[in-house]
């Protein structure tokens, strides 16, 4: 009887209790080590992210009108907040687009209707570049490309933005 | 665009389109320590001020590295140098040179510069990162746009 109740001697049982301590302080030092070996990867990069652009859904029309906001940007050197901003409207079915202004041209800032002679469409005043309102670019105007358009999603009811995306990419 | 390698690069692609300079004029000394920190801080509104104008435009707009003149040298000589470097952007040809600042000293010898002096007069202190300054450099970039892109 004694002897099965004996079955953990207490040089085992001294063994299990420093093995197991000693591991759980191993494991204390060890996961934060390994968590900082592997935060690159575990960090969201801050670019991807959606950015609320303080606009509530509801306030959105279909004229295009210009927000601005700011997200922070990190490169090289410098950590620093960046202004960004985006033409947004609702389209014919309803859905929120989401254009860049900057030109595909040289990179000036375009404005809806930015010129009197051409109601209804995006002008660039550096260089005459037009765009169609969905972005589409008018032939015979510098720019060859279609205006980038924001990934968007929309959450209780305000407008997230994103990164820009050529046409097609997105 | 920029001094920089990556507009620089885009800018010799792009030569035909790019017919304006803008050079911020910003007087710099050490010897009056009353005025030091009025222009230390108008130096950096400047900055950002130009960085912002040459963001709504670079697609037509060069701006050029800050010109740095001691406050109390003669006036005479930095007309020199400063028209030297209009002179230098002029045969590439830059037809639009706009040079902007919070020196009202130029404005007497506006005649003399080589190109249009746009004299900002105000902002004396302030914090840099508050949200009036920022809407008030957002205003003023936009009219001032608005001013330069009369001359194209």
């Amino acid at each position: 009887m004694s002897e099965k109740k004996q079955q953990v001697s207490r040089r085992q049982f001294l063994n299990y209790t420093l093995t197991g301590v000693g591991g759980f302080m191993a494991a204390g030092m060890l996961v934060p080590m390994l968590r900082m070996a592997v935060d690159p990867v575990l960090q969201e990069s801050a670019a991807g992210d959606l950015v609320n652009v303080g606009l509530a859904v509801e306030d959105i029309t279909n004229e295009p009108q210009r927000v601005d906001w700011k997200i922070d940007q990190v490169d090289a050197w410098y950590e620093s907040k960046v202004g960004k901003s985006a033409w947004v409207y609702k389209n014919d079915n309803d859905e929120i687009v989401a254009l860049s202004p900057i030109c595909k041209h040289l990179g000036c800032v375009v404005s809806w209707e930015g010129s009197e002679q051409f109601p209804d469409q995006f002008y660039c005043p550096c260089h005459g570049g037009r765009y169609h309102k969905d972005g589409q670019n008018i032939p015979g105007t510098p720019p060859t490309a279609p205006l980038d358009v924001y990934e968007s999603k929309v959450e209780n009811g305000m407008l997230y933005l994103g990164m820009a995306h050529p046409r097609g990419e997105a | 665009m920029q001094w920089i390698k990556e507009d620089v690069k885009q800018y010799i692609q792009a030569k035909e389109y790019v017919d304006t300079v803008i050079v911020p004029l910003i007087p710099y000394h050490l010897s009056k320590d009353s005025e030091l920190e009025k222009n230390a801080f108008q130096s950096e509104v400047l900055s950002i001020f130009a960085k912002e104008i040459e963001k709504e435009l670079s697609g037509r707009v060069m701006l050029s590295p800050n010109y740095y003149y001691l406050k109390s040298g003669s006036k005479e000589e930095e007309l020199n140098r400063i028209n030297s470097w209009s002179g230098d952007a002029r045969t590439q040809p830059f037809n639009n040179i706009f040079f902007v600042t919070f020196d009202s000293a130029w404005k007497k010898d506006e005649q003399a510069l080589d190109g249009t002096l746009i004299w900002l007069p105000g902002i004396q202190s302030g914090d840099l990162k508050s949200n009036e300054l920022h809407s008030f450099i957002h205003d003023q970039v936009e009219q001032i746009g608005e001013y330069i892109k009369s001359y194209w």
